[in-house]
């Protein structure tokens, strides 16, 4: 009979907090990953969440399913949409298991909003833009799971200068998910069920200052300092109480999508491309207020070579006649301003004239093929310590805090992944490094095999 | 739906389990009169749902996870 396994994801959880210097808080998981197979798992370019976990499930490249980030820019257009499931065009690892005869339960995987048809069941992620949304399959679902465990809370809305609500909110959204996914666990039929937790990230970018003592700016504070550790206690013995009431063959895996280190400050690209000319704004700089969205009326696009969106990376893209509504920059002169852009990038110092190790990488580098509207170049300002503000209008480049969103931590390269299995079939070693792409075929080969 | 297209039929076979839990939930709950309206029912309501929403989202929606997202620091 197939054996059962639950998959534990913890997004943005980095390996020094499962097996390192910081997993004093993961007893119990800290102690399945030492009876089981551990790794580091190497996230996918780029290491963010949306598409990171798609990688994992789809065993697909970023380039590979056309997703590149959160947003997903309008073709022929400068304008964005947000990436929801319907982007997804590949097969992932439910819809196989599905066909394989097993049944599967998600909760929380980024992005399945809007719902698909599984066979089994599915609770959406905090893509979903409300709980009045139709947010599970099958939709009676969604009835169901509010009556036993309460309505869902997708996500914490961050507020800069409120960080008590946020320490509020984010546990609470972990207990009301952890209370949802029980409940599921514990009354449906399943096979392989995936639950993702976003609290962790969330968590991560707002505490991590006072968690980490190897941040720049770490400081001991009485409330702030104890948010991380009480989220990852109650994960910890929260799963320790579900697992002893799972069949004592389940296999569990515990991983997550890519890790976090300190965040140094936020380099205002679009600032930067405009002091060197790539980017021509219909106003002078000192006019904008600080914190001024780059919107496309303020851009004078037939002057303009190239610009970039903001996030934990970079993407930059040339404004190319023919594939742009007003490009600029003939089709043969595309490569020429790809190497000017690389060559500024690699020259590119800090706030104290500080070397950085930024990374500008191309899609063809990286992706067996780039589908969809890839950006021109992936950009790590000093390898993602420093985070990319979109916006405008700040008397520096150089901002040490974030321009919008909290400034605690930014996404690092390695995040974990570990296989307990209760029947000894996957030996306990630390097994080194897996690549994102390669988890879909490990889970397949624990579940199918 | 039409009419003249639902009265063309595909057969489908499902465990007699199924089909006997089905005949058992109907006679309690009422509401239909056979397995088979059940069953045709119970499909088209899942796949409407999935016709009309078309799996994309309202401006509404979108600007919802965008401020959303922004505030996060994503976007």
């Amino acid at each position: 009979m197939a054996r059962r396994l639950f998959f534990l994801g913890l997004d943005s959880l980095p390996p020094r907090c499962l097996y390192g210097d910081l997993s004093g808080h993961f007893q119990y998981l800290k102690g399945l990953a030492e009876d089981g197979a551990k790794f580091s798992m190497r996230s996918c370019h780029p290491p963010i969440t949306i598409p990171a976990w798609l990688v994992m499930f789809t065993g697909k490249s970023p380039g590979e399913l056309g997703i590149y980030g959160f947003r997903h820019k309008v073709k022929g257009g400068y304008g964005t949409h947000i990436v929801n499931s319907s982007y997804v065009k590949a097969e992932t690892l439910w819809d196989r298991l599905g066909r394989e005869g097993l049944r599967v339960g998600l909760y929380g995987v980024p992005p399945t909003y809007p719902p698909r048809p599984v066979k089994g069941f599915l609770v959406s992620d905090f893509t979903t833009p409300d709980p009045s949304a139709s947010y599970t399959f099958p939709p009676w679902l969604k009835r169901e799971l509010e009556a036993a465990a309460g309505p869902p809370i997708f996500d914490i809305v961050y507020r800069s200068g409120d960080k008590e609500r946020v320490a509020r909110d984010v546990l609470a959204m972990l207990e009301n998910h952890m209370r949802q996914v029980e409940y599921l666990a514990t009354s449906k039929g399943w096979d392989a069920f995936f639950y993702v937790e976003i609290a962790v990230d969330r968590a991560h970018h707002a505490f991590w200052r006072f968690f980490d003592p190897q941040h720049p700016r770490f400081e001991e504070h009485p409330t702030y300092s104890k948010v991380i550790p009480s989220l990852y206690e109650r994960i910890d013995s929260w799963f320790e109480r579900l697992h002893r009431r799972l069949p004592k063959d389940t296999i569990v895996m515990i991983a997550s999508d890519h890790g976090t280190k300190a965040m140094k400050g936020a380099f205002v690209v679009n600032q930067w491309l405009a002091e060197l000319g790539f980017l021509k704004l219909k106003k002078g700089l000192r006019e904008l207020e600080p914190g001024t969205d780059l919107q496309e009326e303020l851009v004078d696009w037939g002057r303009t070579r190239a610009w970039a969106w903001g996030g934990y990376y970079s993407r930059f893209f040339v404004n190319v006649k023919g594939r742009e509504p007003e490009g600029a920059v003939e089709p043969e002169a595309f490569e020429e301003v790809v190497d000017e852009l690389r060559s500024e990038l690699r020259s590119l110092r800090g706030p104290r004239g500080e070397r950085w190790e930024t990374l500008a990488v191309r899609p063809a580098e990286v992706y067996p093929r780039a589908e969809g509207d890839a950006p021109d170049l992936m950009v790590y300002f000093d390898n993602l310590s420093w985070r990319a503000a979109g916006t405008l209008g700040w008397s520096s480049n150089y901002l040490p805090e974030n321009d919008r969103g909290p400034d605690d931590a930014v996404h690092d390269w390695y995040g974990v992944l570990a296989i307990y299995d209760p029947e000894g079939r996957v030996s306990s070693s630390n097994k080194g490094i897996v690549e994102a792409h390669e988890v879909r075929k490990l889970l397949e080969k624990l579940l199918l095999e | 739906m039409q009419a003249s297209f639902m009265s063309e039929k595909a057969h489908i076979a499902i465990s007699k389990e199924l089909y006997e839990k089905c005949k058992r939930f109907i006679e309690e709950q009422g509401g239909f009169s056979s397995v088979e309206e059940f069953v045709e029912f119970v499909l088209s309501e899942v796949l409407s749902k999935e016709e009309t929403e078309g799996a994309q989202l309202s401006e509404e929606e979108e600007e919802k996870v965008k401020e959303r997202l922004k505030a996060l620091g994503y976007i």
